[in-house]
């Protein structure tokens, strides 16, 4: 059964698909969805970083200050355990939507 | 060179989030932003376009401001609760009451010299136990209001421990008066409606403007001095 809370898992698995493959600061991790995704999932700044926010309250990603090369400050985020744990059954109900519409597409189709 | 952090400190101004907190976001706001300003810039873009740009992708400043103060800020936790509100309102009820308590044991005790007092013989005695307890609650106020503000609390919760003490009163006249009405024919002790009135602004009224009058001035200057201490970084 899919969740109701898919449209905001999908942003969830978004951010935390992106992370696995390691940490980012903020910036590249909306820059590096929306590439991926070629431009059809793409995070401004004000639907980011509230989630972000969230996904570290719950303990699935963490933020700590580090400094680039240049110098400057950067919060870079990277999954944690738990975070993992997460990302198997949303990658699960994101599949399981996905063969729903395409199901449903076939039949309206046929 | 742009001060994005000054940017960003301007239009969230009133984030409430603790110093630390807001200092933070706003430091990691004006570092996206900053990123987005270089990139349009190494893309040909004038200064002056890429920062409407940059600044227009943001949106509504205030919904922004809205949506990081409740995904940055915890659940009110029990802990958080008992002393943001629990503490400081039982300090106001306590002290509120211990005050007319001491009031009435050492303050004046008037001799009633007329059988049948009236008019202002009548309510005086009353007058020179509540007029100094009265005087009492702007303290009172005060001091939750400071208890709360200190432990975190934010405005309802300032609010309500500063204004405790008449709340039970104030439910009382709630339910209590509305009975009065229905009933005042049908019981034998023929209660006075405008008795109610005199209740309402002894015992609601008149005491929860007098802790506002205490507690209203230190929420507000203590709300001013953690913007400006958040404006100064």
């Amino acid at each position: 059964m899919i969740g109701t809370g898919v449209k905001r898992g999908t942003a969830e698995l978004a951010i935390l698909s992106v992370l696995e493959d390691g940490p980012l600061h903020g910036y590249e991790l909306a820059r590096r969805i929306e590439r991926q995704t070629k431009g059809a999932l793409s995070f401004s700044l004000a639907a980011l970083y509230p989630m972000l926010y969230r996904m570290e309250q719950r303990r699935w990603i963490r933020g700590t200050w580090e400094a680039s090369a240049s110098g400057r400050r950067r919060r870079c985020y990277r999954l944690t355990p738990q975070g993992k744990k997460k990302l198997q059954p949303l990658r699960a109900e994101w599949s399981e939507l996905f063969q729903a519409l395409r199901r449903l597409t076939k039949a309206s189709h046929a | 060179m742009h001060d994005w952090v000054q940017i960003v400190r301007e239009r969230l101004v009133n984030l409430a989030l603790d110093d630390d907190n807001a200092a933070q976001v706003c430091e990691e706001l004006a570092s996206h932003l900053e990123e987005a300003y270089q990139s349009l810039r190494n893309e040909g873009l004038s200064e002056q376009f890429a920062i409407t740009r940059v600044l227009a992708s943001v949106g509504d400043w205030r919904v922004l401001q809205r949506k990081i103060e409740s995904s940055r800020k915890k659940e009110l936790s029990m802990p958080d609760r008992v002393t943001q509100f629990w503490i400081p309102a039982f300090v106001t009820l306590s002290l509120s009451m211990v005050c007319l308590a001491l009031i009435q044991i050492f303050g004046p005790h008037p001799w009633v010299a007329n059988a049948t007092p009236r008019g202002w013989r009548f309510v005086a005695p009353a007058l020179l136990v509540y007029i100094p307890w009265l005087f009492t609650l702007p303290f009172i106020g005060a001091l939750g209001a400071y208890i709360s503000n200190r432990a975190g609390g934010r405005a309802r919760a300032i609010f309500s421990a500063t204004i405790f003490p008449i709340l039970p009163y104030m439910v009382f006249f709630i339910i209590g008066l509305p009975i009065a009405i229905i009933l005042d024919d049908h019981i034998a002790h023929n209660i006075m409606i405008p008795a109610f009135f005199v209740g309402l602004c002894a015992w609601v009224i008149f005491p929860g403007v007098a802790l506002l009058a205490g507690g209203w001035p230190v929420q507000h200057f203590s709300s001013r001095l953690t913007t400006r201490r958040i404006s100064n970084g």
